[in-house]
């Protein structure tokens, strides 16, 4: 759709450059001269589990590298523990394809086409002024996040929990966006796409598209702040699409198109992938219906202990952790697991879409705490399941994540 | 209960500028990214893999996976063929499944982790 270098980027097999020299097998494959900082065991079954911890991205603090090029980095799950907002530095980063390293912002144009009145090419500037300013606290999570603890496992980018965080995001209303064009009646879906694109012709590029009734929202924005800073390059700069309750794939970095479509999406990243069955399936089901993953389920984690940490014997003990009620507020979150079922008490609520904090006091710690974990649920009655609703891509994780602690 | 939490932020703004001129200001921005060395272990079929499948992404996107058939393999190239339209030379796909089954042998000799180097 978009190809701001023409033929440029694009690719052919001789023009593959890598580096030389053949990396032992034990060696740090990952990252070897990235200097890794340390290295991360996320806990993936079976393996391979180690990572790279790096601070050596531009603008990130220390990230796990899954991924140097594109760039894919997780969150430390630590970090959750220090708030409920994700600061930019601790923020996980995906890109599906090569990402553009600089952006020109007089240059910079964001198409409104498709089923509209008249078609507009509009300024940053413009976009800033399409509407009133808003802000928004919403958690962006990836559809594969806690891909790698699947079992049995699936293939795709292996993450642990920490494809996730809690920004304010700034920006105006995708409607106003919108009314700059005039939408005509009977349009059904909004498609967006960013100035990343494929490295080879007739490859998909990353594009995504939202039901109508969603983009008309009033909380979902076309985007240029992240917690009071401009959005970072990594994250998508200079605008991206937030729509609170959604997973990421929908919140399209770099914007450059906004489309109004008037029937189905039949593009790759809407039609072929992330994808979720409309039933339960087994491992080896074929044939299953599917369709667009799009709204987060809720999650919680504990974040004051790790799995295998100790408990004073006799003592009571304090746990700690954040929650979220995805597409609607958190109700509750209970501490389970080990014979225990005890409310949790919720912490400062920052909007349906935030985190929030949870803590629970258990009276009396009397033998190890084996398999506890946090369940939480949201208002419209969705409620974090005991075992793993398995798909074939990983997607939309949500059972209870649980840890042992060993009381001495 | 959505619409609770949208803070309107510019009201003031715009009032005290009279009209409504953005207050964002969108300046020029450039980064550069760490490279990629694409180190890959030493096994039959290592040049194979850095010709046909570094190109898109580091080897980490292969080196990663949890443990698959060699079937599993054999179609995760056809699909990057396929789908992603990626440039690979047919004659060397049986040397490209042989060194990503070798890898994935050897990984779950190392206690199913790449050890970091001492
Ligand atoms: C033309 C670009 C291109 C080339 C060349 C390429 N790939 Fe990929 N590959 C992709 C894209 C795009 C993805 C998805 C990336 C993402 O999700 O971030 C991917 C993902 C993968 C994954 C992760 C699993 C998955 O399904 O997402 C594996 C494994 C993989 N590639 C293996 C290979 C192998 C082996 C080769 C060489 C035969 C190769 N790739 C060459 C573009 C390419």
């Amino acid at each position: 759709m978009i190809d701001p270098d023409g033929d440029k980027r694009k690719l052919t097999r001789r023009a593959v450059m890598v580096g030389a020299g053949g990396a032992a097998l034990a060696g740090p494959v990952l990252a070897q001269g990235l200097i890794p900082s340390g290295m991360i065991d996320l806990g993936l079954p079976g393996g391979p589990s180690l990572r790279p911890l790096t601070p050596l991205f531009p603008g990130k603090g220390e990230m796990i590298v899954q991924r140097i090029r594109p760039p894919v980095l997780e969150t430390p799950m630590t970090v959750f523990d220090q708030g409920t907002i994700t600061p930019n530095d601790r923020f996980f980063v995906r890109w599906n394809w090569e990402m553009p390293t600089s952006v020109n912002a007089a240059a910079h144009r964001v198409a409104v086409g498709g089923a509209v009145k008249a078609p507009a090419s509009l300024t940053l500037d413009e976009i800033a002024s399409a509407g009133e300013h808003v802000e928004v606290v919403a958690i962006n999570q990836c559809a594969g996040n806690g891909r790698g603890l699947s079992q049995p496992r699936v293939t795709g980018g292996q993450w642990g929990n920490g494809a996730m965080g809690c920004a304010r995001w700034t920006g105006v209303r995708l409607k106003d966006v919108l009314a700059k064009a005039g939408v005509v009646s009977g349009a059904t879906r909004v498609r967006f796409a960013g100035l990343d694109v494929p490295l080879t012709d007739g490859a998909p590029q990353f594009i995504k598209s939202i039901p109508i009734d969603i983009a008309m929202r009033d909380d979902v924005l076309v985007a240029w702040g992240m917690n009071g800073e401009p959005l970072p390059l990594l994250h998508g700069y200079p605008l991206r699409i937030v729509v609170p309750g959604w997973f990421s794939t929908y919140w399209v970095k770099m914007l450059a198109t906004i489309e109004v479509l008037t029937g189905e999406d039949d593009s790759h990243y809407v039609a072929k992938t992330y994808r979720v069955p409309t039933q339960p399936v087994s491992p080896g089901d074929k044939d299953f219906a599917t369709v667009p993953i799009t709204a987060m389920p809720p999650r919680s984690f504990i974040t004051s202990h790790a799995d295998g940490d100790t408990a004073a014997l006799g003592q009571p003990l304090t746990l700690r952790g954040i929650a979220m009620g995805g597409d609607a507020a958190l109700s509750k979150v209970d501490l389970v697991g080990s014979g225990l079922e005890l409310p949790c008490e919720l912490g400062p609520d920052e909007g349906p879409f935030a985190f929030r904090r949870w803590t629970v006091t258990i009276p009396d710690v009397s033998a190890d705490l084996t398999g506890i974990g946090v369940r939480a649920a949201n208002v419209n009655g969705a409620v974090q399941p005991g075992t793993l609703g398995w798909n074939p891509s990983g997607y939309a994780r949500n059972v209870i994540e649980r840890i042992t602690l060993r009381a001495q | 209960m959505r619409h609770a939490v949208i803070l309107p932020i510019a009201a003031a703004l715009l009032l005290a500028a009279c009209d409504r001129a953005p207050t964002v200001v969108f300046a020029d921005a450039a980064i550069t990214l760490p490279d990629d060395p694409a180190d890959l272990p030493d096994l039959p079929g290592r040049d194979a893999v850095i010709a046909n499948c570094t190109a898109c992404h580091s080897p980490s996107t292969m080196l990663q996976q949890p443990r698959i058939p060699r079937e599993k393999w054999q179609s995760q190239v056809t699909k990057m063929i396929e789908t992603y339209k990626a440039p690979v030379d047919e004659q060397a796909i049986p040397a490209i499944v042989d060194y990503l089954v070798a890898v994935q042998t050897a990984q779950a000799e190392t206690d199913g982790g790449i050890a970091p180097s001492p």
